[in-house]
């Protein structure tokens, strides 16, 4: 299960933010995640929970966004749902994207 | 108290990618070979590691040993007498940057730097340890779908071992639409036949390494 690196990194960053913008509480983080992370949302939000609990992300809702990767031929063009390795034309079928995990934006209470 | 909305726009993998290369610049600096070995529990990846320290006397081998709990795997390895640290993940299903950077001064005198990862074929995927090889380790007895199942770490590979492929028959695996889906996903990749029991496709390994450690086969 590698969920519980990525809710340690969310945790963390959010943590950092809210310091520096002197918060009293995280209430929402926006993520967008690439699908070829293979992240399980309902186990980040398990990890992310047990992990932030007594912390002022406590009450933190994770908002995903999944991205696809671009996964095309690079001989003919055409699009493909999975990776898939070599196309029916005989070329190679690259993979960009769909790897990334980015804390896009954070909701949180100030004074 | 009122909310405020920050454009964060910070990307959680960097950190990885940042300690990955540090690892990957040391390994430079000091001249060693690291090659990640991932694959699933009982694949085989501790007896190749066991059998490669043998296989190369004469070379400066370090090797890391990834696994959740216990250190088995490390005390089979150390007992070749060759320079070992086991890394426990406690929780984790997989090694990372941070992990390896810990340990890696350790082995500054060393040529060649296997890294076993943790038993798991999903886990260490997006992980970049600052390797220079990875290796992905299966076995027939994973059944022959085990390939198309787990693209992304086939995709990623830059040696495919399909390893018990004498056990093939009896499993009723089989070897080809293993090494076919591999080549599909991972045209690139140098995939070796392997049966570490019956000797098959050990020197072809071997072989490999001396490559990229740049020696000739004669120093055992
Ligand atoms: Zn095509």
């Amino acid at each position: 299960m590698h969920e519980m690196s990525y809710a340690e990194a969310i945790l963390e960053n959010l943590i950092n933010l809210a310091e520096r913008n002197n918060a009293r509480e995280i209430k929402k983080a926006h993520l967008v995640i690439g699908e070829l992370l293979l992240i399980n949302p309902e186990q980040l939000e398990f990890c992310f929970r047990a992990i932030s609990r007594e912390t002022i992300a406590e009450n933190c809702t994770l908002e995903i966004e999944f991205v696809k990767p671009e996964i095309r031929c690079v001989k003919c063009g055409k699009e493909f749902e999975a990776p898939a390795g070599v196309c029916e034309c005989g070329g190679f079928v690259s993979v960009n994207g769909g790897k990334e995990m980015i804390l896009k934006s954070v909701i949180m209470e100030v004074d | 108290m009122h909310k405020i909305e920050i454009d964060a726009e910070i990307d959680l993998l960097s950190e990885n990618r940042r300690l990955a290369a540090e690892n990957r610049k040391f390994l430079r600096e000091h001249g060693i070979v690291a090659v990640n070995i991932m694959g699933a529990i009982g694949s085989g990846k501790t007896l190749l590691i066991e059998k490669t320290v043998e296989a190369l006397k004469g070379i400066r081998i370090g090797v890391i040993l990834g696994d959740v709990i216990c250190r088995a795997d490390y005390e089979r390895v150390a007992a070749h007498e060759v320079k070992a640290e086991p890394v426990n993940t406690g929780k984790e299903c997989h090694l990372d940057a941070h992990l390896i950077n810990h340990r890696i001064q350790k082995f500054e005198d060393v040529d060649l730097l296997l890294i076993e990862n943790v038993g798991n074929l999903i886990c260490p995927v997006d992980f970049d340890l600052g390797e220079d090889f990875r290796v992905v380790m299966v076995s027939v007895t994973e059944g022959d779908d085990v390939v198309e199942k787990h693209p992304e770490i086939f995709r990623l590979a830059d040696v495919i071992i399909i390893n018990k492929v004498a056990l093939a028959e009896f499993v009723e695996a089989d070897v080809d639409k293993m090494e076919r889906d591999a080549k599909n996903l991972n045209p690139e990749a140098r995939i070796i036949r392997m049966d570490l029991k019956k000797d098959i496709g050990f020197d072809e390994w071997i072989e490999f390494l001396r490559g990229v450690l740049n020696v000739s086969g004669n120093s055992s």
